[in-house]
């Protein structure tokens, strides 16, 4: 049995949402968070490219792709520079500690 | 040309609003003198823009076609209330000059109304439905920080959020039928809409114009949601000025008359506006015939009148409606700039205080007593004309139900302004107050809105003919000035409605004689001082609220894995209804 290229890139764009969002789902070191983000963007440009291809609007999802990555490099920077600033404040990186934010 | 004026209308407002606030609070004459300039000429841009009325769009900003292309029509209906927004407008921000000098962050005050004035013109000029929710916003929100300006005051801090909580739902209630609307039509132009409202089916089409019945309910303070209103006179006096006369409240009153060729054969509709129009109109001049604040009778008086106009659209009489919306728009703006001059020198509000200031500020008192003519209905002044039309129009085509109790509301109108004028004005000092005639700045605000008051009239047959030949989906009956105002004069009603104001007028001046009346009235009057029970509603609401909340402050965990795991459920939830629903 062969896989198209479409299918091989779908699979690809399954298992990065996939991942991305498993480890969002269990991880509490910020910077893995991030990394998680990341992770997941990346599985979203895929797919953006992917649905141009096959909709024959290829310029369509490059651009939306495009965006995607300014945005997801915005996250990134503030989230990493976030994460220098709690490191510095309250000394853990632990996600859960950080819900003492609260009130 | 056209569209040339209409982006000035919207960006002189706005381009001075970014200048008041980019010029920093240290050089506040500065910041006046550019709010002043701004202001002007946006209006005089709105005056020019009048020959060129048309229904045909004016300016087209096209968006890609994701949300239809921002389109605005200046029309004779659109033109006229524009005109309203931005004169009235620039004479609430001439008056601030004397009543706001010296005041902190006048940045904040002056970029805030620029914004406000500029929010309302687009409003109504612009035929996107999307972007006339998004000034419909703009509105709200200029209207909230407006409100609470004095931050440092919690009453005018509550009385901001209760505006913007309660015309919120009016928000709702819009973007409902602007939704429904696109859905089915599949796109935002509410020209094409109002020619044919039958693309949308029976019931559907009943849904959205309840909506928006709701929408300008919560906007126009009519009946349920008149509250807010008087809780907004915390705010500076020209913004109350700007939002009775000028922006704000106008827009609900707008809503109902762009969308009633749509919406007239829905059952129910138009007896449902007469309906929210009438118990308004009486609850409002009840509540002002009791109250003792300045500000909050004339507030009180505001939600009254716009009782009229709502009443007028359900009735059928769109012209006479928006013909009083122009009427009241410059009688109530000269009251309030008049009771801001008195608040000003006085430096209190509660009328029992006041008593003999006529004296002490003839031209003051001079204007308020033509605003109050205007406002009790009294023949020649703006107000007697349009009133008339509007109780015409509600003879012929309304109920006549409703017909007798918006006749006693004019007699009650009569009441409680020469009530509110006695109390200010006339009679003996109650307390030492010392008041001041206005200062120069508010004169040139007051005195074009004293003469306007004796004259706008004349604009009806302008008014007419050009809703006639722009707006063809209303009708209108008279087209010149002589056939409006003859029509006012030949009617019998017109006399039996004098004859009730007069009543109004001498039940004040015989209230001594009349103290066996009043006393048993003492009920009604001590519920309308409690707002007929709505503001214990109010409160209930809000504790529920709260409640609520307090319960569902568990789900929020604060913890990342769990929120993840709920967006993820949530995600699955939607693909398993799609799957699902095919």
């Amino acid at each position: 049995m062969t896989l198209s290229l479409v299918s091989l890139v779908f699979i690809a764009v399954i298992g990065l949402l996939a991942i991305g969002l498993y480890a969002l789902l269990v991880v509490r070191h910020l910077i893995k968070v991030v990394v998680a983000l990341q992770i997941l963007a990346k599985g979203a440009i895929l797919g953006f490219i992917l649905a141009g291809r096959i909709n024959g609007q290829i310029g369509l999802g490059e651009s939306l792709a495009l965006t995607i990555i300014i945005v997801d490099t915005i996250v990134a920077v503030i989230g990493l520079s976030l994460a220098v600033q709690i490191r510095h404040h309250m000394g853990t990186l632990d996600v859960n500690a950080l819900t003492r934010l609260r009130r | 040309m056209a569209n040339f004026l209409i982006l000035l209308i919207l960006g002189l407002p706005w381009l001075g609003a970014l200048l008041v606030w980019w010029v920093s609070d240290k050089r506040s004459k500065a910041q006046t003198v550019l709010a002043v300039l701004f202001s002007v000429l946006a209006g005089a841009a709105s005056l020019m823009l009048i020959p060129f009325a048309s229904e045909s769009v004016a300016l087209n900003i096209p968006l890609g076609g994701a949300f239809g292309d921002f389109t605005f029509v200046a029309d004779g209906l659109g033109v006229y209330l524009a005109v309203i927004a931005t004169i009235i407008g620039s004479l609430a921000v001439i008056f601030s000059v004397d009543y706001m000098r010296g005041e902190a962050q006048l940045g904040r005050y002056y970029a805030l109304v620029l914004f406000f004035i500029g929010g309302m013109a687009g409003l109504v000029l612009t035929s996107n439905l999307l972007l006339m929710f998004v000034f419909w916003e703009i509105t709200a929100l200029c209207s909230y920080a407006l409100i609470s300006f004095h931050s440092d005051d919690p009453k005018a801090v509550y009385g901001g959020i209760k505006a913007l909580i309660v015309t919120q739902f009016g928000g709702i209630g819009l973007l409902a039928g602007a939704l429904l609307i696109y859905s089915y039509s599949d796109n935002y132009d509410l020209q094409a809409f109002i020619a044919n409202p039958q693309i949308l089916p029976p019931s559907v089409l009943a849904v959205a114009a309840f909506g928006f019945l709701v929408a300008a309910a919560a906007k126009s303070a009519q009946f349920p949601f008149q509250t807010w209103l008087p809780d907004a006179m915390e705010a500076p006096t020209p913004i109350s000025a700007l939002i009775h006369a000028a922006t704000m409240v106008n827009a609900g009153v707008y809503l109902l008359a762009r969308f009633y060729p749509a919406f007239e054969n829905v059952p129910g509709w138009r007896e449902a506006v007469v309906v929210v129009g009438v118990v308004t109109a009486l609850m409002a001049a009840l509540m002002a015939l009791v109250s003792n604040d300045l500000k909050r009778v004339l507030a009180y008086s505001t939600v009254s009148q716009l009782g009229y106009m709502v009443y007028a659209i359900g009735a059928g009489g769109v012209f006479a409606s928006q013909f009083h919306l122009m009427s009241h728009s410059v009688f109530k703006a000269l009251l309030f700039l008049a009771a801001g001059a008195v608040i000003h020198s006085v430096g209190t509000r509660d009328m029992r205080q006041m008593g003999g200031l006529g004296v002490q500020m003839p031209l003051v008192r001079t204007v308020f007593a033509i605003g109050a003519l205007a406002l009790a209905g009294i023949p020649i002044l703006n107000g007697f004309w349009s009133k008339e039309l509007i109780l015409e129009a509600g003879y012929t085509h309304g109920p006549l139900w409703a017909w007798i109790v918006m006749v006693v509301c004019a007699g009650l109108t009569a009441l409680y302004t020469f009530r509110c004028f006695w109390l200010v004005f006339a009679g003996k000092p109650r307390s030492s107050l010392n008041g001041h005639d206005a200062g120069t700045a508010m004169k040139v605000a007051l005195i074009p809105l004293a003469v306007g008051a004796f004259l706008t009239e004349l604009l009806a047959g302008p008014f007419a003919h050009l809703m006639k030949s722009t707006v063809p989906s209303i009708e209108i009956e008279a087209e010149t000035t002589l056939l409006v105002l003859g029509e006012v004069v030949t009617t019998p009603l017109t006399l039996v409605v004098l004859a009730v104001v007069a009543l109004g007028l001498a039940a004040w001046w015989w209230r001594e004689k009349l103290a066996g009346l009043s006393s048993a009235l003492a009920e009604v009057g001590r519920a309308a001082a409690d707002s007929f029970g709505f503001e214990v509603v109010n409160r209930g609401i809000v504790i529920g609220t709260n409640w609520l909340a307090e319960k569902l402050r568990h789900t929020q965990t604060g913890l990342l894995n769990w929120n993840i795991l709920g967006i993820a459920a949530g995600f699955l939830l939607v693909l398993i209804i799609l799957v699902i629903g095919g």
